[in-house]
């Protein structure tokens, strides 16, 4: 017999991912991923000027604001075939980084790292001891006694107060939480500290996007930032020099906490090295470019199948037409009309809703699929398709984390192990500490350029009459990004964006092929199947980003999720 | 030392009355002049990056639209401990759905809190895909300037009016061309 478990947060958004799986022996023998709002934001775009459509596309997401602007940007780029001066690609690629740094931390701290930590557990430890336990896995100076009482103190202040505030809805003491005293002081220690980390990667977003969330300094063929080595309201060296300082704190925070972390917490929990792989094939585009013309890249782009590290086919750059030709997005099992899978540019976005069915229609989102085939993307495909070119940079960082499991767990950690919950986080870190040591080289060609005495920022863009294709990619913290624009007469005559969630959330095709969310949940054991802690942690592990929507406050507390056990 | 005041206009401005946020940051920025310690923000649809928002201010002025029965436009003042009454939301799926309170109760463990926290709420009459607002949003608009302006008073916090400029959106629909709505039926 089996039961249905739906994980249906209703909060005050509109749009938000739910959750059905089918338990049968403590196991999930099926499940169903579905977007519960109809976006189809991309509307507005219709008939507006395409230098503008970067600001437009930036409000799609409130966490992932510049990614947008950055897809966008290029799309219109890729339409004109116009090249972005050097400088420009740099200082966007900085954004880019810290951005990426930001969101990287807080997913790993603020929103999921309590799936493994028991914040109960934390009173129970021994500050001198969880110090002494660190310093044998981290230089980090921050791991004193002292330190980790304070964090120690936070917790038992909250405790006794009854009121466990950011805590009250934890699931504390699930049998699924394992990790000692110690490890979920340290943990949580990193926690209070990555919140500054995150906020100093945020203030680079700001001070070279010149606001923040959302950037104002991007322009079709460019950027607007004035370079002047020697003037407080440009980009000048003192503010250069508070950037590189501001990125170094931020990328020593990534190597000695976060991705120690992480190996850490991944040791403690081996079997989930062997839980949460699902969907095998991935994909990822070539990001960072190192030249106007963008023929160069910083970090490589491709495919693999069927998780065949082997058969591994490279993007050469970023709009490959490898990439461009083969993306459909299929509506079998969306609440959309149409028959056949469309390619972006032809996309048609025609609201078809019927109720919940998880044999027929489902969901809001579309399934992208790749030449037919659904793709997961994120991290762990960033990091494979890396290391599986021999990539150096990938490869270094990827030897490390597995050799510091390894160490830990006392077990041989191949990459094999990838392919899972805890591969998922694994890579993040490693796609983290990548980026953090390339923040510094961008950092470093901006400046060596700047001293050549090259202050190009900005191409101008020159619109046809006639109509006009583009495609705009980045590797965004959650994986693939692509904007689809149609420019006609200077307008934009459609626009479609395939955001990585929708990769990764898409339901099943008309093969039946389950999306990636949908697969990597099949098998999954649950200790609990009423405290589904364990479905969390592997949809967590995606670290999905579905409300790209509305932020109404709801006062009367109706935050109710459904854990509803059918 | 004066105080460190952040006003936070939240919201999409891509689906009707959820943009009014903005809505009112862009009448502040357009007909008012504030010290240097006063940060007037569009915020946007933020996830948990509103901490960062959060730490170093002593004042806190947000303002959202809201869902809480009255009729459309009316402007609610919500104070810390009304936000915090229910609490984080008990399952987070999606790691990023809005997150007002779980923002103040982080900022509240880090110690880094404001004091000072005001929400003035708009209820909203649509929230359609779409970059305009309903009448009633647009008209409690100019009733949350107000209130924003008694808090700056209560506070303590001087500013300056600027000469009566109407503000025009930059996200405001196409005057020809289609506008976003038709296109979606």
């Amino acid at each position: 017999m089996s039961t249905r478990i739906t994980i249906d947060p209703i909060t005050r958004i509109e749009g938000h991912l739910r959750i059905d799986v089918e338990v049968e022996n403590y196991a999930v023998s099926n499940a169903w991923a579905s977007c519960t709002m109809w976006r189809g934001i991309e509307t507005i775009l219709r008939g507006r000027d395409p230098r503008d459509a970067w600001m437009f596309t930036q409000r799609f997401c409130g966490v992932c604001t510049t990614v947008h602007a950055m897809a966008s940007v290029r799309a219109v780029e890729d339409a004109l075939k116009l090249p972005v001066p050097a400088n420009a690609q740099y200082i966007r690629n900085l954004i880019v980084i810290a951005h990426a740094l930001h969101d990287h931390i807080v997913h790993f701290y603020q929103l999921s790292a309590l799936d493994w930590v028991d914040i109960l557990q934390i009173p129970k430890a021994d500050p001198a001891a969880a110090s002494k336990l660190a310093e044998t896995i981290s230089p980090w100076t921050r791991n004193s006694r002292n330190e980790l009482k304070a964090a120690q103190d936070k917790v038992k202040a909250v405790a006794a107060s009854g009121q466990l505030g950011i805590f009250q809805n934890g699931y504390w003491g699930h049998p699924a939480m394992r990790l000692s005293p110690e490890v979920n002081l340290l943990a949580f220690t990193h926690y209070v500290q990555a919140l500054e980390y995150q906020r100093k990667a945020l203030q680079v977003v700001g001070m070279l996007g010149s606001k923040t969330p959302h950037i104002q300094n991007l322009q079709v063929g460019g950027v607007a930032n004035a370079i002047d080595l020697d003037s407080q309201s440009a980009l000048s060296m003192d503010k250069l020099e508070q950037i590189r300082i501001l990125l170094s704190e931020v990328a020593q925070f990534i190597r000695e906490v976060y991705l120690i972390d992480v190996c850490a917490v991944a040791a403690m929990y081996p079997e989930w090295f062997k839980i949460g792989s699902g969907v095998t094939n991935y994909m990822a585009v070539p990001d960072l470019p190192l030249d106007s013309n963008a023929v160069a890249y910083d970090l490589p782009g491709g495919v693999i199948m069927q998780g065949n590290l082997g058969g591994v086919q490279p993007f050469k750059t970023a709009s490959d037409p490898a990439f461009r030709e083969a993306v459909t997005e299929d509506v079998t099992h969306a609440y959309y009309q149409g028959e056949k899978p469309l390619h972006p540019w032809q996309g048609e976005t025609e609201p078809q809703f019927t109720d919940w069915d998880g044999d027929k229609k489902y969901s809001w989102v579309k399934g992208p699929r790749y030449n037919g085939k659904p793709m997961q993307v994120g991290p762990l495909a960033q990091v494979l398709i890396g290391y599986a070119q021999g990539h150096p940079l990938t490869k270094k960082y990827a030897d490390l984390a597995l050799g510091q499991v390894s160490a830990i767990a006392k077990v041989n950690a191949s990459p094999a192990l990838m392919h899972s919950t805890l591969g998922r986080h694994a890579a993040r870190a490693i796609r983290a500490a990548m980026l953090a040591e390339l923040a510094d080289k961008h950092w470093q060609l901006l400046v060596d350029n700047i001293a050549k005495g090259d202050l190009t920022v900005h191409n101008q863009p020159v619109f046809p009459s006639g109509e006009i294709e583009g495609v705009g990619t980045h590797e965004a913290p959650r994986g693939t990004l692509s904007h689809w624009i149609v420019i006609k007469g200077g307008k934009i005559k459609n626009y479609q964006a395939v955001v990585p969630s929708t990769w990764n959330a898409s339901p099943r095709d008309e093969s039946g092929a389950h999306g990636p969310y949908e697969a990597s949940l099949l098998h999954t054991p649950l200790a609990r199947p009423e405290e589904p802690l364990e479905v969390l942690r592997t949809v967590h592990s995606f670290d999905p980003c579905m409300a790209c929507a509305c932020h109404t406050f709801d006062p009367s507390g109706r935050q109710i999720a459904r854990v509803k056990v059918l | 030392m004066s105080k460190k005041i952040t006003i936070g206009g939240i919201g999409s401005v891509l689906l009707g009355d959820d943009g009014v946020g903005p809505y009112v940051v862009g009448m502040l920025e357009a007909g008012y002049r504030f010290e240097e310690n006063v940060t007037v923000a569009d915020l946007g649809t933020p996830g948990l990056d509103l901490v960062a928002h959060l730490s170093g201010i002593d004042a806190l002025i947000l303002i959202d639209s809201v869902k809480n029965g009255a009729a459309p436009g009316t402007v609610t003042l919500y104070r810390k401990e009304e936000i915090l009454r229910h609490g984080p939301a008990p399952v987070r799926m999606d790691p990023h759905a809005p997150v007002l309170s779980e923002s103040l109760l982080i900022a509240d463990l880090a110690g880094e809190s404001p004091k000072d926290i005001l929400l003035i709420g708009i209820t909203g009459e649509q929230y359609e895909v779409g970059t305009e607002l309903s009448d009633a949003a647009r008209n409690a608009a100019a009733d949350a300037v107000i209130q924003i302006l008694v808090e700056l008073g209560r506070l303590g916090i001087s500013y300056s009016q600027l000469r009566e400029q109407p503000f025009s959106a930059w996200w405001k629909p196409l005057a020809d061309g289609p506008l976003a709505q038709n296109c979606l039926r």
